[in-house]
This record gives structure tokens, sequence and C-alpha cells, in this order.
């Protein structure tokens, strides 16, 4: 049965609102989306114009299920966040090929704002700001549109809806800042790990060609007092056990004993704000204590391990002592973990390994032997190496001659496990950039960086970075990343470009404090603000209080300011000068009836005072021609209300 | 709810704010006091939507989802104040109800005034029988609204209730006000009854009797048939072309003199004895003919024309009501 419905009502408004919110939501909704809503609000457009026939049941069922097949082959699933907006943005398409009623068009703009909803669960960075707002704006404008009977102008809606919302910002502060958060969640579904970092489980450096850079923050990083030295700020990632002759692999993460470290000495405390990473690792300064928080894992390689990967971006509060003692035991099984090699592989490497270590006296001494080959050993720093094969440190150390820090970490560990010392590998960051308007650093991708840990018998695991031996510069310089320095602003951009420089900086600042403050606003942050305000710490009353007082102090601004709709427009000169004229009359007891006019007043006036009809009648007369005579200066205006303000009535 | 229950409810109520607020009296300015609100269906969507949105924001601890719920919740909560001051405010001016006939829809016409400085947008005023009538008034203007009501039994009525509304800024609310007007109309016996019309008045029906023209061109004018009438008056070739039934209406023939008694009608109850008359006289203006009715005890005088007519309709309408 075909329906031959036509689409009747039909809200341009919505079709905006509902593309713009899919734009919003491009990154993570399925490739088709967007181009099918485009071919949906195409088809409506025409449809109305052209008065199509609408779909009809049986072609809309068969169209569902296809999109719905559709969902599932792009992300094997419905549930989750993309899945759940692809779904739903497909669904919205098949309600524009079908829209008719006032009803239909309320449906779609719910399910516009559902995925606006989405947009932001999934990212919420600053930029997104302005993006958001014009969607909601564009919802705003199309409910109004819905209130039956003739649509204002799109114009009017804008303004009117825009306005509506204006109203509403001081009531969404209020309730952002006082209403109750929940600690954690309480029901969850999947959140894709999409985020791309530089660091990743496994690393392969022979097999890049060119390492690709991104400008985009990996961490940020408020220090509570002063900050270690440049040298001392590397940031420890995942750290990579398994070698192959190739690769580099993480291994299960085992738990460190109870007390793995001895504190004392130096002490920085920070907070590092983690930008979404899927190797669900803290990012931290070497020897972290793992903080208080709970679902953190510290690892017997000093790593801090979530239980999941960062989808969101999230502080930790944590401390970090440089100085620690640590664990002059080395358990059986890492040594052996640590020194493993493939046996058929880097044949040469293992050779002049155990060269080098003949001549070292201890492995103290093979470890600065090594250091020092790399440096001397005519080795050239580069982010677009040549690759290397399987037998990758042979390669590099006796052909290519250059890499990056991944290729001279990878290096290194295989000749200090050859020589018999345990080694690893460390993926994370170096350096950081210092911003003085946000006062705290950053730590971009571009950052990334791999060093080396060896076990020295008498000291425990030391830190080595080859990188550092081959190119001192790339890690002692403030203003320099380790890899590719030439990515700094200050450097980039040149001394001229210092303003640029400056609102990079300023935007990057503005980033961060509303990552901090407002993404990162929580159920501390908010009893830290009650306790700020006064209204007594740590207790659900002091938000409640502050909740009803928010609330009740805008419903009062709401309604006065809403006055202005029932007002009665306020009376020109002529009235309220005339008026003021009246209440005279009416003490002087000659009040003027509802239904007269002035000429008629004076009429009726003239028989009862006719004293005071006389005085009045010129007044009435010039009151009358000002208001329905010829079109009459704004000086006529002014001398009669002068006029009318010298008139007095004579008491009876 | 079941529409039953809803509809008993809403009688409750508005019986309840009957009691509350009184008697309208003219004109009447819409005060915060009898204007009631409640959500709409879509409104009572959002609602959930707005829940559903806030348990997302508060699982995923996301301060941004957080921020879009509650900047919708304080948008819709200011279009619940606009909605109310849609209504608040607005001036009824004037009702007019013309006479009318029972059974039948009847017009109501209702002046109203907006004196702000803003629109009012989606009003609707409906009766318990109509369906609601749809009006917008600009800043400052003022409109007619034509409404209809309908009444089952002849006689003096009370309009009944009233109920204004809006749905402005954005469908999501409704505010309501019930109007509880001091307007009487006046409804006439229903047309309804077969009898032929009596006998002219002895003397003048041999020159006047109206003849019985065969052809339609005789007619000066054509109307729609109504119940009642002759189907000797009905314009058979029109009906033979396929066309609709029309009756023939005549100008002149003007003397006839007609006497309609309501004793002549006592084998009908006494609604159908007017019903009867009032087909009488409706037949007695289409002639052109002069009538006079004789109800029981009163004598109304002989006249003819639509004025006359009225007069008639409504001694019919008011037949055995005490005097207002």
């Amino acid at each position: 049965m075909k329906e031959r419905t036509q689409a009747r009502a039909s809200s341009p408004l919505a079709v905006l609102a509902l593309l713009v919110t899919a734009t919003a939501n491009a990154h993570h909704l399925a490739w088709w989306s967007l181009p099918l809503l485009t071919l949906a609000a195409g088809w409506h457009a025409l449809a109305l114009r052209r008065g199509h026939a609408l779909p009809g049941r049986w072609a809309r069922l068969a169209f569902t299920v296809l999109l719905t097949c559709g969902v599932l082959l792009s992300f094997r699933t419905l549930n989750g966040l993309s899945a759940g907006a692809t779904l739903l943005s497909a669904m919205c398409a098949a309600k524009l090929f079908e829209a008719r009623s006032l009803r239909d068009w309320q449906i779609i703009v719910g399910a516009t704002l559902f995925l606006l909803l989405a947009a932001c669960l999934d990212a919420q960075q600053l930029w997104r700001l302005p993006l958001y707002a014009l969607c909601l704006w564009l919802c705003a404008a199309a409910l109004r549109g819905m209130a039956g009977g003739t649509r204002p102008p799109l114009g009017t809606l804008l303004r009117e809806s825009g306005r509506q919302l204006l109203y509403a910002l001081p009531l969404t502060v209020v309730l952002f800042l006082f209403f109750p958060r929940l600690p954690g969640a309480f029901w969850a579904i999947p959140v894709e790990g999409d985020a791309i970092t530089g660091l990743g489980d496994e690393m392969t450096p022979g097999d890049i060609a060119r390492l690709v850079e991104s400008d985009a923050p990996a961490l940020r990083v408020r220090f509570a007092g002063a900050l270690p030295p440049v040298s001392e700020r590397y940031w420890r990632g995942p750290v990579l056990h398994d070698f192959d002759g190739k690769t580099w692999r993480r291994r299960r993460a085992i738990a460190a004993p109870s007390t793995p470290l001895e504190l004392h000495g130096l002490a920085y405390s920070y907070s590092a704000t983690i930008e979404p990473n899927t190797h669900g690792t803290v990012i931290a300064l070497e020897m972290t204590l793992p903080p208080g928080t709970v679902g953190l894992t510290y690892t017997d390689d000093f790593q801090l391990l979530l239980a999941r990967s960062l989808t969101q971006t999230q502080s930790f509060e944590l401390t970090a002592y440089p100085l620690a003692h640590r664990p002059a035991r080395l358990p059986e099984a890492l040594r052996e973990i640590d020194l493993a090699l493939p046996l058929d592989r880097n044949p040469r490497t293992r050779e002049l390994a155990l060269q080098m270590r003949a001549k070292a006296v201890d492995d103290a001494a093979f470890v600065r032997v090594v250091l020092d080959y790399f440096r001397t050993g005519g080795f050239e720093y580069t982010l677009t190496p040549h690759r290397l094969g399987y037998d990758s440190s042979d390669d590099l150390l006796f052909s290519t001659h250059e890499g990056f820090c991944g290729h001279f970490a990878s290096a290194f560990v295989d000749l200090m496990r050859a020589g018999g010392v345990p080694a690893r590998v460390v993926t994370g960051y170096q350096g950081g950039e210092w911003n003085p308007i946000g006062h705290y650093l950053t730590v971009r991708q571009s950052d990334a960086h791999a060093w080396a840990e060896v076990w020295i018998a008498s000291s425990g695991w030391q830190r080595a970075d080859p990188t550092a031996a081959v190119s001192p510069d790339r890690v002692n310089r403030e203003w320099l990343a380790f890899e590719g320095g030439a990515n700094r602003e200050g450097a980039r951009l040149g001394a001229g470009a210092r303003w640029l420089a400056t609102a990079l900086q300023s935007w990057d600042a503005l980033s961060a404090w509303w990552q901090d403050e407002v993404v990162g606003f929580d159920a501390a942050h908010q009893l830290r603000l009650a306790s700020w305000l006064g209204l007594g710490d740590r207790d659900w009353h002091a938000l409640a209080i502050a909740l009803a007082a928010g609330l009740a102090l805008w419903l009062g601004w709401i309604a006065w300011s809403l006055r202005r709709l029932v007002r009665s427009e306020r009376p020109d000169v002529l009235g309220r000068a005339w008026r003021r004229l009246d209440q005279r009359l009416a003490r002087a007891g000659h009040p003027r009836a509802a239904h007269e006019g002035v000429l008629a007043y004076c009429q009726r006036l003239a028989i009862s005072a006719p004293e005071m009809a006389r005085s009045l009648s010129p007044l009435a007369l010039e009151y009358a021609r000002l208001r329905y005579g010829p079109p009459a200066g704004g000086g006529e205006f002014r001398e009669f209300v002068r006029a009318a303000r010298r008139f007095r009535a004579l008491p009876h | 709810m079941p529409a039953t229950l809803r509809v008993r409810l809403t009688e409750r109520i508005a019986r309840w704010a009957r009691k509350r607020q009184g008697e309208d009296l003219l004109p009447v300015v819409l005060r915060a006091r009898r204007l009631y609100i409640l959500p709409t269906r879509a409104g009572y969507g959002a609602a959930v939507l707005l829940f559903v949105m806030l348990v997302a924001g508060l699982n995923y601890t996301n301060s941004l989802a957080l921020l879009l719920t509650f900047l919708l919740a304080g948008f819709v909560l200011v279009g619940m104040h606009e909605c109310q001051r849609t209504l608040l405010g607005l001036e009824l001016i004037s009702v007019h109800a013309p006479d009318c006939s029972a059974g039948e829809e009847g017009l109501l016409e209702l002046r109203f005034a907006n004196h702000a400085g803003s629109a009012r947008r989606a009003l609707a005023v409906r009766s318990a029988y109509s369906a609601p009538v749809p009006f917008e008034l600009g800043p400052g203007e003022q409109l007619t609204v034509r409404a209809r009501h309908r009444c089952d039994r002849r006689g003096r009525h009370r309009i009944s209730r009233l109920e204004l509304s809006s749905t402005a800024p954005f469908g999501l609310f409704r505010s309501w006000t019930w109007l509880y007007l001091p307007v009487e109309v006046l409804v006439y016996p229903r047309a309804l009854g077969t009898r032929p019309l009596p006998p002219p008045l002895a003397g003048r029906a041999a020159v006047n009797q109206p003849e019985l023209i065969r052809g339609d061109e005789e007619w000066s004018s054509l109307r729609a048939y109504q119940a009642g009438d002759s189907p000797r008056g009905i314009a058979w070739k029109i009906v033979a072309r396929g066309g609709p039934y029309m009756v023939g209406q005549y100008t002149g023939s003007a003397g006839s003199d007609y006497r309609l008694e309501l004793a002549a009608l006592d084998s009908l109850n006494l609604e159908a004895a007017l019903s009867q008359l009032r087909v009488w006289v409706d037949s007695c203006t289409r002639l052109g003919a002069n009538c006079s009715v004789e109800l029981a005890g009163s004598q109304l005088p002989a006249g003819r024309g639509p004025q006359h007519r009225t007069t008639l309709l409504r001694a019919l309408a008011l037949y055995g009501e005490p005097p207002p």
C-alpha cells in the first residue's frame, strides 16, 4: 500500500540543525552517514517543491532494516557511542523521507539534540565549543518554529531563541556548579578508544621511513613547587621488554612488591592532565609513586597502569622522588626477561657487544663505553631514516648509521643485553614547553622519545639515553623538542613572529583552563567550591542550599525580565502629558470617564465647571490636533507638554 | 489516560476553577491567578530527553554533556514562563453571539486586544463543541475571532465554558484559561417537521395561492434544499441533470396571509410542535407571505420579511420560558 501523502509541514531550520550537528559528529560517524543525511535533506527539499509522494510503509521498513544492517557492518555492534550516533543519524535520514506532521519534526529535533549530546560525550576540545553552541542555537530556533500556528520568519526565530538561550545561561552556570555530581560511572557502555598518540604497545623503528610529527598535546603538567631541571624531564610511558630482532613489545604487567621504594630526597608534586591514549599508561616522571587513586596498578618496571585505555582527558595528582633509593636486587625472572635476545638475529651486534664488554672492567664501565661508541661512531640523527631489515641493530650499527631515538634505544638495549647487562626500552616523552601564561608545562606528541634503562648491580636501574649521546642538543635545549625541535613555535616562527607564538600560547593556556576547570569539573571541584564559598565543606547540604538559592534567584530574575512581554506599550509623550492632566482633574473632583474623549470631556466640563473648561479647552483642541491632525513637529509636542504642566485644576 | 477519564477530570477541574475565579465580566483582562499551565505531550517527551541526557552526563562525568543538558533545561524553563506570558494581560473586549438553531453550530465572535509591545502567538480558542480556532495577535493589535458553539435545546442559554490557550513559544507547554462569560444566546427550535403549510386565510387565498409553476425559470432564485421543504418546491430539472437538490424561491405572490397556530398541532409534543411552527415560519418567509403565529395565550402580530421572522423565531425560542 503506497501512501500518497505529501510532505506538508517542513522545517528548514530543523534540517539545517540536523546537518550541522551531524557534521560536528563527523569524526566518529561511519563514512556514509553524512552523504546519506545530505541526500535525505535534498530529497526532502525536492519533495517539498515538486510534491512527490512520500515512500510507503513497506519501503520505509525496508529502508530502516537496511540502515541498521549498514551500522552493523560498519561497527560490528549497535552498542557504543559511535555506532549509536551513526544509527541515530541514519534514522534521522529515514525520518526525513517521511516527515509529515509537526510531531515528526519534533522527533527530528529531539534526535538532533541527542546527536549533539553524543558529540559532547565524544569530544570536548575548546575549539568545538562554538560549533556546539551553533548546533544548540539552530535546534532551539527550530523548536521555536514548532509552536503551532504560523511560523515566524527565520530572523525572528533565531533572535528570539538566542535571547531565550541567553536567559538560560545563568541557570546553566548555577546548575553546572552546584548540581551534585557522581564520583564515578554507575553504568557503562563501551566507549571506543580511538585516541591516537605517539606511543603504542610496540615499537618497530626499522619500519618507519618518515616520522610524522604532531603538535597535539600529550599531557599538561602543573607543578606545585619547583620544576625539575631540563635534563630530568623524562616522562615515562610504556616499557618494552620483548625483542624479536626488529620489534619491541610490552609484556604482561606484573604488580610491584608492596614497598618498592625508599622515599627520600627531593620531591616534585605535580598534576598531570593526560590526553586520551590507547596504551593505558599514566605518563609520569621517573620514580613517581602510585597516588591514592583507585584503579591504578604500579608495576615492577615502574609503570602506572590504568585498568583500560584512557578514553578521556583525565588529571592525576602525582609526586615524583627522583633521588629515591632503588631496589638493590633484581628478581631472577625479570633479569631473564631483560637479558633475552633472539639467538639468530643481529650476530654482528652480539660480537661487537662482547668485544666492548671484554674491554670494560665492570657493567657501569661497559655502559659508558657503549654510550661513547654512539657519541663517536659517526651516527646521525634524522627523522627520515633508511628502513632496516630483520637484523635491525646490525643494519643500524654497521650500514645506515642514522636514525631517531627509537633506533638508537633499540640498538643500545640490544648491545647491553648481548653484553650481559639487563636492559629495557622505555618509551615516553622528553622535555616539554613552558607556558608562561598558564604556568604549566605542555608535552606534545612531537616530544615523544625512547630511551633505555640498564641494571647496574651497585645502583639498580639507571637511565641511559643513547640519543643524547648521538645528538646532545636534542635533549638539553629548553625550547627545542627532542625529536624535531624545528617544531617549536618560537623556533619555527622566528623572533619576528613573537606575537603569534604568544597568541598560540594563550590559546593553549585557555584550552588548558577549559580542560581543567570546565571539562574536568567534578565532585571534588564542587566540594572545594562549596567550602570556598563558606557553605561548609564536605557536605551535600551546602550544594543543595546553593542550588536552591541560585534557582530561586534565577526564577525571580526571569519573571522580572519577561515582564517586558506583557507590559503595555508606554504611552507616548502626549498620552503621558494628558494622563497627568487627568490625575489633576480627578483630584479636583472632575474625573474623566473611561469612554470619554478629551473633547467630549471638555464639553461636559463646560456645563459642570465652565471656568475650568475654558482654560482646558485650548489644551484639548491642541491635543486633538497633535494626535489626529496633520503631522506636527517635535517643538509643538514640547510646547504642549509645557502648557499641560502649567495647567492648574481649580478645586470646586 | 482513557479519554473519558480525561474528560471527567477536566470537567471537575473546570468546575473547581469556576468556583475559584467566579463569573467573568467583560472586558476580561487575563491575570496570572486564572492561568493554568501543563506540558504538552511533546513537553513530556522533552522532559524524558532531558532526564536521559542528565543521566548520561552524570554517568560519564562529562561536564560538556551536563552543560548542554542544563542549558537546555534553562531554555525550556524560560519557554515555560514565556508560555504563561503569552496569555497574561490579554484582553477579551467583547463577545457577540448571534441567534442560532438548536442542534446546529452557532457563531461566536470574540474580540481580543493585545496591549503588549510584543506579539502573542499560537493562541487558540475553543468551546466545548468545537475544534480550537487558532489565531495570533501582533503587538498592540485587536482581532475578532470567530468560534463555534452548539446548543441542543431551544431557549435562552448561557455560552458554555470557553477555553483560551496558547502553546507558544515552542509547543512544549500549553497554558490556558477558562472563560465563563455572562453572554446569552437565543437558540431557535430546530427546523424539523413534515406537515404541509396550513391553507392561507380565507378570502385572499384564492387570489394569492402561490402558483405551482412547473418551470424553473419562474423562480426568482434557488437555494439549497433544507429538511422540511416541500417536495413541490424542488427544482427537479436540476436534479435530473445531476445537480444538487435545490429549492425555488418565489418573489412575488405577496399578500397571502397565514395564521400558524400552536393549538393546531396538539397531536405533537411541545418541542415537535414548535419545530413544526418554525418550519412553517421559514416557509412563509421564503414565500414572502404574511404570517402570524398564535401561541397558547398570545398572538404575535402578522408581518413579513427577515426581521419579522427573527421576531417570530425568538418568540418560539422563548415560549414557555420565564421572562429574564
